[in-house]
C-alpha cells in the first residue's frame, strides 16, 4: 500500500476520468492530493470503452496516460480498493474515514508477474467485460490496470493454494484483513461517476432475461481491440449479427422508471457504436430506434451526419415490447412515429438497449453535502459555480452532479481543482490573518 | 517442505474456514464448469469448431458453451482459427495445458 500521510490539502474520491484529472490539476498547482478509488484499479469506465465520440480516437490511449501520471505523481498518494466511510468536517478540515479491502496480497511485495492468475483454475465472470469474458479467481482486473496487482475473490475461491505455490514473492496473504484509515483534508474534491440503469428497468424491452438483449457497455468491451470476444457477437450462440437494434431512451426520459432526464450521452454512444459495427461489419444493418437525437456537443450534429452516410438507419418509433423467438433472434413491437403512428413487428439478431445514468455514488449520512432528488450532488449556483457543493470545501466533478460526456467532465474536473485550489489559499490566508491577530493581541 | 510452504498452508486452512467452507452450491459450480470444459476440449481435437458445432457436439446450451470457449481463448488454450459463414471458428491451441481452467502451473 502506498504510504499515507496523516493530512492532504486536498482528498478526490473517485479515480475515474474527472477524478484523476481534478487530482492532476490540483496536484499541479502544488497541493498535495490523495486519490481515493473503490474498485482495484482507477481509470473508472472510460478506460473500458473502445473509442470516444465524435473523433473515434482510442479511449484508453487516451485515459492510461492520465492514469499512469497520477499513479506516479510526486504529490499525489493513491488508494485504490478503498470505501469512503465518511467525510465530516471538523476544526476548519474535512476527516475522511476509509476502509481497505483486502486483496489478500501484500502489495509492496507483488510484482504484478500474474503467475497467480495463470495458476488458478476457476473461471469467473468479469465485472470488466459484463460478464461475457472471463477472469479467474484471483486476477489482475485488466491488461492497464494501475496497479497492476491481482485481487483475489473469497466468493470463487476453491482454497486449492494453487496462487501461493506459484508465487515468486511470498505475497499471498490469505489473513490479510480489511483496514480501517483516517486521513484529514483541507477540501474534498468528489467524481464518483456513473453507473447505468438496470437492463431489468424496462421489463418490456427483455433486458437481463434474453440473451441478445444486451448493454451498451458490453457492446464497448465486443468492439475493444482487447475485449473478450474479437467480434461483435450474440451472447446466445457466437454469430456475427447481420441485423443490430438499438433502442434508445431504454433507461432515460422515463418517469415510470424514476430517471425523468435525459442522460445526453445516449444518442452520440449509439451512434458511434453503430458507425464502428458498420465499419467492421458492412454487410450489418444497424437501426435505431429514437424519440429524438440530441446531438449537442462540438463537432456531434456532424457525426450524426457521419452516421446516416455509413448507412445507419435511424427510425423515430416507440419501441413498446420487445419478445425472443426460438433461434434467439428478438421482434421488436414499434410505434412507428413518421408513418402516423403504424404499428409494426421488427426482427433484428441483436438488440442494444441504450441504459441511462444515474448516480454510482449516493452517500446520504456520509457526505455532508447535499443531494438532488434525482441522486446526483446538489449544485447550488449551477449557472455560476458549477463545481460547487453544498458545502464550502467540498467540490463535485463529472456525472456526479448529473449526466454528461467525457470532454464536460474533464472540463468540470479541471474547475473543481481550481475552485479548491482556490479555497485552500483563501483558507490558509483567513488562518494566518487569525494567527497575525492571535500574535497582536498577545503582545 | 519448505517453511514458506507451511506458512501459507496454515494461513489457508484458516482462511478457509473464515470463509465458510466450500459449500455444496460451489461444489457443483466447479464441478460442472470442469465437466464443460472437459467436454469442449474433447470435441476440439477433433478440429476448429463453431460455438453451435461444439453446442451439438457436446449436448450443452451455446450460451455456456461460447462462455467457457471465450475464458479458453482469453487465457491463451483456445485460438480463433477463422469464420465459417457468420460463426467464428475456435480450435485448441497447440501445447496449452489440460487443467480445468488455469495453466496448470500450480499442480
Amino acid at each position: 500500500m502506498a504510504k499515507i500521510q496523516a493530512h492532504y490539502d486536498g482528498a478526490v474520491i473517485g479515480g475515474g476520468i474527472a477524478g484523476m484529472q481534478a487530482a492532476l490539476d490540483l496536484a499541479g498547482q502544488g497541493f498535495r492530493v490523495l486519490l481515493v478509488e473503490r474498485e482495484p484499479s482507477i481509470g473508472g469506465i472510460m478506460v473500458g470503452l473502445n473509442k470516444v465520440f465524435p473523433t473515434l480516437d482510442c479511449s484508453s490511449c487516451i485515459c492510461t496516460p492520465r492514469m499512469a501520471e497520477a499513479a506516479h505523481h510526486e504529490r499525489i498518494d493513491l488508494l485504490t480498493y478503498t470505501e469512503v466511510e465518511e467525510v465530516r468536517r471538523t476544526d476548519g478540515h474535512f476527516t475522511l474515514r476509509l476502509l481497505k479491502k483486502p486483496r489478500y496480497v501484500v502489495e509492496e511485495d507483488c510484482i504484478g508477474c500474474g503467475k497467480c492468475e495463470q495458476a488458478c483454475d476457476w473461471f469467473v465472470p468479469h465485472e470488466f467485460d459484463y460478464g461475457l469474458g472471463a477472469r479467474k479467481a484471483i486476477y489482475i482486473p485488466h491488461g492497464n490496470a494501475i496497479p497492476q496487482l491481482p485481487v483475489l475473490d473469497p466468493e470463487h475461491c476453491m482454497f486449492d493454494g494453487a496462487c501461493a505455490r506459484v508465487c515468486p514473492k511470498n505475497c499471498i496473504d490469505f489473513l490479510q484483513q480489511p483496514e480501517r484509515l483516517e486521513v484529514k483534508a483541507g477540501s474534498v474534491i468528489i467524481a464518483t461517476g456513473l453507473k447505468l440503469t438496470p437492463m431489468e428497468a424496462k421489463k418490456e424491452y427483455g433486458g437481463g432475461r434474453y440473451a441478445n438483449v444486451i448493454s451498451p457497455l458490453l457492446m464497448e468491451r465486443m468492439q475493444s481491440s482487447n475485449g473478450p470476444t474479437g467480434h461483435v457477437m450474440r451472447p446466445s450462440d457466437g454469430r456475427i449479427p447481420r441485423s443490430v437494434a438499438y433502442v434508445q431512451c431504454a433507461g432515460s426520459r422515463d418517469r415510470t422508471i424514476g430517471v425523468p432526464y435525459c442522460s445526453r450521452v445516449c444518442c452520440m454512444y449509439a451512434l458511434k457504436q453503430a458507425i464502428l459495427i458498420r465499419q467492421h461489419h458492412p454487410g450489418t444493418e444497424v437501426t435505431l430506434y429514437y424519440m429524438d437525437i440530441r446531438a449537442f456537443g462540438k463537432g456531434y450534429e456532424q457525426f450524426f451526419r457521419r452516421a446516416l452516410a455509413e448507412g445507419v438507419r435511424v427510425v423515430k418509433a416507440k419501441v413498446g415490447r420487445i419478445t425472443e423467438e426460438p433461434d434467439g433472434d428478438l421482434v421488436l413491437r414499434v410505434e412507428l412515429i413518421d408513418e402516423g403512428g403504424r404499428v409494426a413487428e421488427i426482427r433484428h439478431d441483436l438488440v442494444v438497449l441504450s441504459q441511462g445514468l444515474i448516480p454510482a455514488w449516493r452517500p446520504v449520512g456520509i457526505v455532508p453535502a447535499r443531494l438532488d432528488e434525482d441522486g446526483f450532488f446538489e449544485v447550488p449556483e449551477v449557472t455560476t459555480r458549477p463545481a460547487n457543493s453544498s458545502v464550502d470545501g467540498i467540490f463535485v466533478a463529472g456525472v456526479a452532479t448529473g449526466p454528461k460526456d467525457i470532454p464536460d467532465s474533464i472540463v468540470e474536473a479541471g474547475a473543481a481543482a481550481m475552485e479548491a485550489a482556490m479555497y485552500l489559499d483563501r483558507i490558509s490566508r483567513v488562518e494566518a490573518e487569525e494567527a497575525a491577530m492571535s500574535e497582536v493581541s498577545n503582545d | 517442505m519448505t517453511e514458506r510452504r507451511i506458512q501459507w498452508q496454515q494461513d489457508l486452512k484458516q482462511f478457509r474456514e473464515r470463509m465458510g467452507g466450500i459449500s455444496e452450491s460451489k461444489k457443483a459450480w466447479a464441478k460442472r464448469q470442469k465437466d464443460i470444459l472437459k467436454a469442449i476440449r474433447s470435441a476440439l481435437r477433433g478440429g476448429p469448431m463453431t460455438v453451435p458445432a461444439l453446442a451439438a457436439a457436446t449436448r450443452l446450451p451455446a450460451r455456456d458453451v461460447l462462455w467457457h470457449v471465450l475464458a479458453l481463448k482469453r487465457y491463451g488454450q483456445v485460438v480463433e482459427t477463422g469464420l465459417d459463414g457468420d460463426y467464428p471458428k475456435y480450435g485448441l491451441k497447440e501445447g496449452s495445458h489440460e487443467s480445468p481452467g488455469g495453466s496448470g502451473a500450480g499442480k
